[in-house]
């Protein structure tokens, strides 16, 4: 009983030691790793980074100082419009200067910067016990799909979602509700108001609510010639059917299907819904319209998760603000849920004179309240337990863009790719204004894309 | 004495050449210099954004594709080359009419210049601000007014309209631009002598011949000079384009300042991009020449009359 009992002892004695052991051990490991330390060497350094002055950068530059005040690191921002965030970028990197310590970029830009030597990868900033909080796990704490497509090229690590955007269905949910405008439209077209599943229900729905007398319209287009009009066709692509190239990552080249049958179906639709959108359409980008819905002055229209909080939340901002509804843009004809991942991502230029300094911010930006913090002020995180966060839950368009995240679709990410995003701008901008026919658009678009893609991309619809 | 005749033979001989080194120096580095390089730059494939693309010699492969594979640089070049033409014509003939104006029928004209010189003194950028404003769809005061008029539909879009934007972007350069004509040339002839027009007046001629006869002949320098500078002006114009459509809709105001800064700076094929700048320059450099032989041709033709007339 005696040796039995000391046994006992001896074994439930080891034993706690052995678990006061691993505790002390473990918490020897989370003391050996903080913050302050790890930026010690880098105290009175400034960091300086450029992105799109979009509320999700407005919520970082509010946020910075908390990180500035524990590490003694400055942390500037330059905020300017999309193609100048993205000019002033390849500027930089180009001439070597080393203006930036790190940079917010579209994720269409990195297979450039990585085929140039523009970018650090952050691996070896991860593997620096000295740097790398234990605390900070991308491979489990973010969306890996959205991780992989947007801050990966081949294989490599080279940065970490700033924002996971995506582009939705907005809608006045105040007039989708009204008893007048629900009975009127049932009498007109057969079937309850709801948002539109269908694109014959979207321009349904377009065409009811279009009052241009009254200054309201049933949608508004964003077809200037600039970027956005790229972006906003690609939904209707996307749920069209079609793509651009045949692929199966962004990373990847492949056979032209710009021109399919399906996109020129899609850009036809695309330019049909001009006649329930503002005379001023072909001179809108996101801006505009933005500042359409803040007004009031449209019932629908597809738009980005990042200017959300601005029209749907922001009473200051906006007079439709808690009057909006959101949803999925309506899927395939097979019924498949489809949607754009589109991303600004956190890079460190090779000619960063701050690499270290630059990682540590982003790092603690990563963080999960850092992330909640800047999501309820407009960010669009790319953690899955920010989403799961009840004050998340509780914004409006919380579901429509984790639906969008789900169904996304990958889009080039080769160095060519904001050469593509070019080409097709102007032949999409010539069809909208007459110039072209849909197919002699698509057609022209593929033979360049796939000139200047060389061998991996032949046309998969050979253009006569 | 001496050594006054000492200086003055140094400088005659040797260092006056000297002192013109820093200006010589100067001109290579901000002119020539970037001048040659570019001209080099067009002779290679230098590319930003592809990889492989780090500048090798490649020739006229790139003046080939700008003279046989570029429908869109000769869209664009003969839209600038419409554009040039049109308001610098429209500018002068208002500018010259407002001098004349201005001269003649309005004794106390400095409040007026002052005001006129408004748009010309405004940064190009607002100028295309303000229009992109004035001719919005939704708001703006020139489409209301439009509208009001009954000149326009409620779905028109001046802007977004292929047939409208480029009419109404040189109007925009006429409204900025003719104040800077009614300047030189009002200069002009407040500087013109009197002689001359007293001489016309006593020899019986009417206001229309002396305008024709005196006027214009006496003001051919300063005429000459201010086509010039609007023609190099025009030809170079990109701010209100860029602010006010980007060159769209479709290609419908892609000037080949527009042009040449998509090449550059959102393709960055830097090879090719220099060859569409230099062809900039090189136009520029003979609309100029031919111009101002154009206008000085008469001038010389008129001297050499009248000597074989005396």
């Amino acid at each position: 009983m005696i040796g039995r009992s000391l046994v006992g002892r001896f074994v439930r004695s080891s034993a706690s030691l052995a678990v006061c052991g691993l505790l002390a051990l473990q918490g020897t490991e989370a003391m050996a790793w903080s913050l302050e330390e790890a930026a010690a060497p880098y105290e009175g350094t400034t960091i300086r980074t450029v992105g799109e002055a979009l509320p999700p950068l407005e919520a970082m530059a509010k946020l910075k100082s908390e990180f500035e005040s524990r590490t003694g690191i400055t942390v500037e921002i330059e905020m300017y419009e999309h193609s100048e965030a993205v000019n002033k970028v390849m500027l930089d990197l180009n001439s070597r200067r080393g203006r930036y310590d790190f940079i917010l970029q579209p994720h269409r830009e990195l297979g450039r910067f990585v085929a140039n030597g523009h970018l650090e990868p952050v691996e070896r900033f991860m593997n620096d016990p000295s740097l790398r909080d234990p605390s900070f796990m991308p491979e489990e704490q973010l969306y890996q799909g959205l991780w992989h497509e947007i801050s990966w090229y081949e294989g490599q690590v080279y940065g970490f979602p700033f924002t996971a955007l995506n582009m939705y269905m907005w809608y006045r949910d105040d007039l989708l509700n009204d008893p007048n405008e629900r009975a009127g439209f049932k009498e007109k077209y057969g079937y309850e108001l709801k948002p539109a599943t269908t694109w014959q229900e979207y321009t349904d729905i377009a065409e009811w609510f279009h009052r241009p007398d009254e200054g309201f319209y049933g949608t508004a287009l964003q077809g200037k010639r600039h970027e956005a009009l790229w972006y906003e066709w690609l939904n209707f692509l996307y749920s069209f059917g079609g793509d651009m190239l045949e692929t199966n990552s962004g990373s990847e080249c492949g056979p032209v299907v710009v021109n399919s049958p399906e996109a020129i179906a899609s850009l036809e639709y695309y330019k049909s819904l001009l006649a329930y959108s503002p005379a001023d359409s072909l001179n809108y980008t996101w801006d505009e319209v933005m500042a359409l819905m803040q007004q009031g002055k449209v019932y629908q229209m597809i738009m980005w998760n990042d200017a959300t909080y601005a029209v749907a939340e922001d009473h200051e901002a906006s007079t439709v603000a808690g009057k909006m509804g959101f949803d999925i843009v309506p899927p395939q004809a097979n019924g498949e849920p489809v949607g754009q991942v589109e991303g600004w991502t956190y890079l460190i230029p090779a000619g960063s004179k701050n690499q270290e300094a630059a990682y540590l911010f982003i790092q603690w930006m990563m963080e999960e309240t850092q992330q909640l913090n800047q999501h309820l002020n407009g960010g669009a995180t790319a953690r899955p337990d920010v989403y799961a966060h009840p004050d998340v839950q509780a914004i409006s368009y919380s579901q429509a863009s984790m639906d969008t995240n789900a169904a996304a679709r990958p889009k080039p990410t080769i160095p060519e790719s904001p050469q593509i995003t070019d080409i097709l701008v102007r032949e999409l901008s010539s069809y909208l204004s007459d110039a072209k026919n849909a197919k002699e658009a698509l057609d022209d678009a593929a033979v360049e894309m796939s000139e200047l893609l060389g061998d991996c991309a032949p046309l998969k619809y050979p253009v006569e | 004495m001496r050594t006054n005749r000492i200086i003055e033979r140094v400088l005659d001989h040797g260092v006056a050449p000297l002192l013109l080194v820093p200006s010589v120096i100067l001109l290579f580095v901000i002119l020539l210099g970037p001048f040659l390089y570019m001209v080099w730059t067009g002779f290679t494939d230098l590319h930003y954004a592809l990889p492989n693309r780090d500048g090798a010699f490649v020739g006229f492969a790139n003046f080939r594709r700008l003279m046989q594979d570029d429908p869109i640089f000769w869209h664009s070049f003969w839209l600038t080359m419409k554009f040039v033409f049109g308001v610098v014509l429209v500018e002068f003939m208002f500018g010259l009419g407002l001098a004349l104006l201005l001269f003649h029928y309005i004794k106390q004209h400095r409040f007026i210049l002052t005001l006129l010189l408004v748009p010309m003194m405004l940064a190009p950028i607002a100028v295309g601000l303000i229009w992109k404003l004035l001719l919005s769809g939704d708001f703006g005061m020139f489409t209301y007014y439009l509208r009001y008029f009954g000149l326009a539909d409620q779905q028109t879009s001046i802007l977004g309209n292929p047939s409208l934007v480029m009419p109404a972007i040189m109007l925009i350069d006429v409204w900025q631009w003719t104040p800077f004509v009614t300047l030189v040339i009002l200069a002009g002839l407040l500087s013109l002598p009197k002689e001359p027009f007293e001489a016309a007046i006593m020899d019986g001629a009417r206001p229309l011949q002396i305008f024709r006869d005196v006027t214009l002949p006496l003001l051919r320098p300063i005429i000459a000079l201010v086509l010039l500078l609007r023609g190099i002006d025009a030809f170079k114009e990109f701010d209100k384009v860029f602010i006010l459509t980007g060159g769209g809709p479709g290609i419908s105001t892609e000037m080949l300042s527009i042009y040449t800064y998509r090449i550059n700076f959102r393709d960055w094929d830097l090879g090719y991009g220099a060859v569409c700048a230099f062809m900039v320059y090189l136009v520029v450099l003979i609309m100029c020449s031919v111009f101002y032989k154009a206008v000085y041709w008469n001038e010389g033709r008129s001297k050499t009359v009248g000597k074989a007339a005396s």
